[in-house]
């Protein structure tokens, strides 16, 4: 007996609900040399892009700690053109293997976020959907999320949602995900990702600086597992969307716990450096715990979790 | 940017894990693939077992790659938990890694001899730059820094003496060893010895591995004396294999490189050292 293992994440199909968490996989063409990427996975989800390259942040940009690394890579990328022309052909081919691939848009202001969107409309035909990022910092605001409060999410959503009629995921900041996911389904998002690295800091007690080489950092793995099946859970009950889980999901029982929490999909990030096949053993693993719970779509195991 | 490299995920076997040096092991796997495709100035990333709570793996070099053994060994410095770890690693032992990374040295284009530079645990790199160099027929001098000579891998020195000599040059390849304190060879940074070299001997280029001061000191030698000089260089890796971003390298013309996937050996001229 097979169970049924497609998704439909607000729109976008995937053959089973593994997906890749937005800059911890490069832009999939990184792992080839692990797995067939094309054949196994729902979708990947790419780096975040902005309208123009960006440099990012100075290094170091990783400390290790217990059961998590923190990060602040500060969204380095070549700007949508540059994307496209690098991975473009890889990314149509990846589609066409029957893998969902989804953009990540980044902007520091409501005219980036306009300007990449209509970029990535006009170059990437190929991609099945978008995800906006908006964690980015907002210059304007001297650096404060895009996306922080309900209103400035909401405003985001209101500038990108006109520009394209491909389904709109926007991946959400670890706080208030009931109020602001409210406000996203408002304004048309079809899916929402969950959640963000969680900001942290890491102090050298010999030399009292930052371990990095900014003073806060966003921090990811398995240490945050516990507080993002939370945050999804929350989300799941205040919104009538699909949601991507995301946060320290390094093996299939960690992401069916994102499932039976509320998500439709789930993406592995973190876990992707620690171990490259870790996203195929999960959607292995996801597909036997679906036929041992004895449901015909897994579908069904959807915020399933008897409280 | 190279996006052709491809890592694979390989199963390695403990073979040899011996103290060479004070807080110095070499260490002898088989990784019969990876031994037949890694190329001098690459690396791997090691998983090593015994804490969980440890996600990273370790990024390191090689010394020497055996395609015909199926063996590859690598020799490095226990500064931490995880190197702690790996020499806790006993022969049977298996483990992962992740490799072949990046990009390694190149072969200068020009004809004539190579300068090559190596303080601390840059030693590894720096001998599987000379075997690529005495199987190409390309002469070289040597010049290996240590803390003391508790810490100097000697073997390493001794490989770089006996290699094949140099085909197009008949005159003597030195090797000569620095120490902080004196306690083996010249006393002092390996730029006092790399200096008065690069004023007696003709060079076509230097290629160098360690610590970010060194490598400072060594590319101000070679821009002075117009000589094109390789580096290699370390950073904290997330992954890798260019997927995560986090290896950063200042470029001098503006914006960053990624240590693991355009690097780790770099243009002197092309990087912010
Ligand atoms: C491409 C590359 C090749 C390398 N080759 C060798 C080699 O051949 N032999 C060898 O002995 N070492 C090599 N290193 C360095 C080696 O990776 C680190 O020493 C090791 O990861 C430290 O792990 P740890 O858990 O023991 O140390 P930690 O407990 O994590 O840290 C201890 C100390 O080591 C430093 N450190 C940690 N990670 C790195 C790193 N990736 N690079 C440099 N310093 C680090 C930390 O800043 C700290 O001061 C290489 C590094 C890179 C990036
Ligand atoms: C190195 C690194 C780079 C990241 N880059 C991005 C990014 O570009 N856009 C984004 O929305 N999230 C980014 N993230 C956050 C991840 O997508 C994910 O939300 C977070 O790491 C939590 O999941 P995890 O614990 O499984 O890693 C990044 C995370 C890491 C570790
Ligand atoms: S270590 Fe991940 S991109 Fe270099």
């Amino acid at each position: 007996m097979s169970v049924n293992m497609a998704v439909d994440l607000g729109g976008i199909a995937m053959r089973n609900p593994v997906n890749t968490a937005s800059g911890t996989f490069g832009n999939g063409v990184q792992f080839e040399g692990f797995y067939d990427v094309g054949a196994t996975l729902g979708a990947i989800t790419c780096k975040g892009v902005a309208a123009q390259p960006w440099d990012g942040n100075p290094a170091p940009r990783l400390a290790e700690l217990p059961s998590a690394i923190m990060n602040s890579v500060g969204l380095q990328n070549p700007g949508v053109a540059g994307f496209v022309e690098r991975y473009g052909a890889y990314l149509q081919g990846l589609r066409e293997r029957g893998c969902a691939v989804i953009c990540q848009i980044a902007g520091h202001s409501l005219e980036e976020y306009a300007r990449a969107t209509e970029l990535f409309e006009e170059l990437a035909p190929w991609a099945s959907g978008f995800e906006v990022n908006i964690s980015c910092p907002n210059i304007a605001a001297g650096g404060a999320a895009m996306g922080a409060t309900p209103a400035a999410a909401a405003e985001v959503m209101r500038t990108v949602r006109p520009l394209t009629s491909r389904p709109v995921l926007v991946k959400m900041a670890p706080h208030d995900v009931a109020e602001i996911g409210r406000a996203l389904q408002a304004e048309g998002a079809d899916a929402l990702s969950l959640i963000n690295t969680i900001p942290a800091m890491a102090l050298d007690v010999r030399t009292r600086r930052s371990r990095l080489a900014r003073p806060t950092a966003g921090l990811s793995g398995p240490a945050i597992h516990a507080i993002a099946v939370r945050m999804v859970w929350e989300c799941a009950q205040a919104v009538d969307l699909p949601l991507c889980g995301i946060g320290g999901i390094a093996s299939w029982e960690d992401a069916a716990e994102m499932i039976l929490a509320g998500a439709t999909a789930v993406s592995v990030g973190t876990a992707n450096l620690t171990d490259p096949l870790a996203a195929a053993h999960v959607a292995e693993g996801l597909e036997r715990w679906a036929a041992e719970q004895g449901v015909d779509s897994i579908t069904e195991l959807v915020g399933a979790a008897e409280l | 940017m190279q996006d052709d490299v491809r890592p694979a995920l390989h199963e390695f076997v403990v073979k040899v894990n011996e103290p060479v040096a004070q807080d110095t092991y070499r260490l002898l796997i088989e990784a019969p693939e990876l031994a037949r495709t890694i190329a001098a100035g690459q690396f791997m990333n090691l998983q090593v077992p015994g804490d969980a709570s440890h996600i990273l793996r370790i990024p390191l070099s090689f010394s020497c790659a055996d395609a015909a053994a199926g063996t590859v060994e690598l020799v490095y410095a226990v500064v931490g938990e995880g190197t702690a770890r790996l020499a806790a690693m006993a022969p049977g032992q298996r483990s992962t890694l992740t490799g072949p990374s990046g990009t390694g040295w190149r072969v200068p284009e020009q004809p004539g001899r190579v300068l090559l530079v190596a303080g601390g645990v840059g030693l590894p790199p720096v001998i599987a730059a000379a075997r690529m160099l005495a199987a190409a027929g390309v002469g070289f001098d040597a010049v290996v820094g240590a803390r003391d000579a508790a810490h100097l891998y000697e073997r390493g020195v001794d490989e770089l003496r006996g290699m094949a000599p140099d085909q197009l040059c008949d005159c003597a390849r030195r090797v000569l060893v620095t120490t902080d304190d004196g306690s083996a060879g010249i006393r002092g940074f390996v730029t006092q010895a790399v200096e008065p070299l690069l004023a007696e001997r003709t060079y076509v280029q230097l290629m160098a591995c360690g610590p970010a001061p060194m490598l400072r000191g060594v590319a101000e030698l070679a821009d002075a004396a117009q000589l094109p000089c390789q580096v290699s260089l370390e950073r904290l890796m997330g992954c890798g294999f260019g997927a995560c971003s986090c290896c950063n390298v200042e470029l001098a013309a503006g914006g960053y490189a990624l240590c693991c996937q355009d690097g780790p050996v770099f243009d002197a001229k092309e990087v912010v050292l």
